[in-house]
């Protein structure tokens, strides 16, 4: 079960003003596993992920990528080590095509970056890198069209191939099938199943049935504060969870 | 082929055979012939600022103020009385200037949007003052050029810069240069970056690329180029002085390039052969010419939405 930890917080804080928006949070994200985030709005599920891929700086605490702390390293260097990440609010290039948002996020993992010439050989693997991921995320039909004009779901499938572009070792996703239709949803979480016996893999879902289905590791988090962690089973069954969920008068899942 | 877009080629074909043979309709009337010339140049330091504003979306009132140094590093550097080489002064000009960009673009780009407006603002308005009160740089008059660069190269000497339709050729030969340096870069993995950077800066930090560090390569190299133009100015006519480091000089390119088609590139030309013929046209017609050409700018640029290139495309490029 306790595959290789390969990032890691300790006592992990963000404050806005007075707002707790994540308060001493401890997590552990292992190798090969798909570790599920769930809790109700405004839990600090977002901000957890803000801070692991370096786009918010913690108040206090450590963020340990492979037994160092990187809390304290540019925001751009948190991809280069392998953190990739999709946001919940899409974020593309949508004035490009399919594949050329592919290319750009594969052109950062390739190098070359300052080169000044063209180069029909780069341009050829480039294409190549992107089509792949185009294709783990069932989008290569729309390889040539611009993003912008592609539907909402498969835009966010195409952020997800984003973040495969540039060969992550830890996958950050916030909430990649909302607003998905069915069939999509089906799509994303058989990709999720695959990618999660390669990487490592956060996942902040409201889809309950989804995390449920893909969790190795579950974390329920309410107002910035960590209620518990452990396999779906213990989750499912732990008495504070329903509270949680109930207490907030939120809907259960 | 590097020129992607119909237009643009259009444009290539039609302009610059155009501006070869310019000189052999005006032979007799030299004074069109530098008109002309002075076009060309500031053609070259629109076309800077429109990649700096237009592909990078940098944002900067103070582009002037390479201009100017181009013309005045000139005077620090040469000697006085002595003809220097045009080509190795082009590369001292370039480098010093793209050093200054470098330590000046460290700071203004720290910063962005209106911030950074008024950031390059101030520095090329220090600069201003810098020069207009120096005694030593002749205050607000400036300072003469007595001797003009030889151009020998590999002991040939190509052009006499004395000689103005010799100039001519050479600003138009500069333009055509920076026009297909442009180009291959905004065509390269670099200028894919740049262009990933300009649409979303946000999204691509967090696939890994220094912001910060595209920001001021493409920022040293607009300056040195802005820089060059500045140069060629000076070399026209033979004197330096602080009203090209005036933010009226960045607010006209900055104008032009709008009006040509922000970044486009070829509407940087464009832009300013439109302004500059307007200019002339309607000075010659009434006092109040500036009031005409406003109005003329404001229509243009409402009914063009993309500027004049942006117009043409909508005219040419086959729609997909
Ligand atoms: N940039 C910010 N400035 C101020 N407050 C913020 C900022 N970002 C988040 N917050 C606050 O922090 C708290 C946690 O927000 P966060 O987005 O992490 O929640 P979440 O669990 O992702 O919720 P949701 O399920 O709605 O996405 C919220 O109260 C939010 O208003
Ligand atoms: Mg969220």
């Amino acid at each position: 079960m306790n595959t290789h930890v390969i990032l890691k917080t300790e006592g992990l804080c963000k404050y806005w003003g007075g707002l707790r928006a994540l308060d001493d949070i401890s997590l552990t994200f292992h190798d090969r596993q798909l570790h599920g985030v769930v809790g109700p709005n405004g839990a600090g599920k977002s901000t957890l992920l803000n801070l692991l891929c370096g786009h918010y700086k913690p108040t206090s605490g450590k963020i340990i990528h492979e037994g160092e702390p990187i809390d304290a390293i540019k925001p751009w260097a948190f991809a280069r080590r392998g953190i990739g990440r999709s946001f919940q609010k899409t974020n593309i290039y949508p004035s490009a095509t399919c594949l050329e948002n592919c290319c750009i996020a594969a052109q950062r993992r390739m190098g070359g970056s300052f080169n000044f010439l063209r180069s029909r050989h780069h341009q050829t693997v480039l294409e190549e890198l992107a089509t792949n991921a185009l294709e783990k995320v069932g989008l290569a039909k729309r390889r040539d069209q611009v993003a912008a004009h592609i539907s909402y779901g498969e835009q966010r499938q195409l952020e997800i191939a984003m973040v495969l572009a540039t060969s992550p070792c830890v996958l950050l996703l916030d909430e990649p099938m909302a607003g998905m239709g069915h069939e999509e949803s089906l799509l994303i979480i058989d990709l999720l199943k695959r990618l999660k016996q390669e990487y490592c893999i956060v996942l902040v879902e409201h889809d309950m049935d989804a995390i449920f289905e893909l969790s190795d590791q579950l974390t329920v988090m309410v107002d910035g504060q960590h209620l518990t962690t452990g396999s779906v089973e213990q989750v499912r069954e732990d008495p504070r969870v329903r509270e949680a969920y109930l207490g907030q008068g939120d809907e259960v899942y | 082929m590097l020129f992607q877009k119909r237009t643009e080629r259009i444009f290539i074909w039609v302009f610059f055979p155009l501006a070869l043979m310019m000189p052999l309709f005006l032979e007799q009337n030299t004074f069109y012939v530098s008109k002309l010339t002075t076009i060309m140049i500031f053609a070259i330091f629109v076309m800077s600022l429109d990649y700096l504003v237009g592909r990078c979306g940098l944002i900067t009132l103070g582009h002037a103020m390479f201009y100017g140094l181009g013309g005045y590093i000139f005077v620090m550097i040469a000697p006085e009385y002595d003809a220097v080489n045009f080509w190795i002064y082009t590369f001292y000009i370039c480098a010093i200037s793209a050093l200054i960009a470098l330590v000046i673009g460290f700071l203004v780009l720290r910063t962005s949007g209106i911030y950074m407006i008024m950031i390059t603002l101030a520095f090329a308005q220090m600069t201003f003052y810098f020069f207009s009160d120096s005694i030593e740089f002749g205050g607000n008059d400036g300072v003469f050029i007595y001797v003009k660069p030889d151009t020998s190269l590999f002991g040939i000497s190509m052009f006499d810069l004395d000689n103005p339709i010799h100039f001519y050729y050479l600003c138009l030969l500069s333009l055509f240069n920076t026009l297909f340096f442009f180009r291959l870069v905004t065509r390269s993995r670099f200028g894919r970056v740049i262009d990933a950077i300009h649409e979303n800066p946000g999204r691509t930090t967090a696939l890994g690329y220094n912001v910060f560090v595209f920001r001021l390569m493409a920022y040293v190299m607009a300056s040195a180029l802005g820089a060059y133009a500045g140069y060629l100015f000076t070399m026209q006519y033979g004197f330096v002085n602080p009203s090209m480091l005036s933010w009226q000089t960045s607010g006209s390119a900055l104008v032009m390039s709008i009006l040509g088609g922000l970044g486009t590139l070829y509407g940087a030309i464009l832009g300013t052969v439109v302004y500059e013929g307007l200019h002339y046209v309607l000075e010659h017609m009434t006092e109040h010419w500036l009031l005409f050409m406003g109005a003329l700018i404001i229509l243009m640029v409402i009914l063009f939405k993309n500027g004049i290139a942006g117009y043409l495309e909508k005219l040419l490029e086959k729609r997909s």
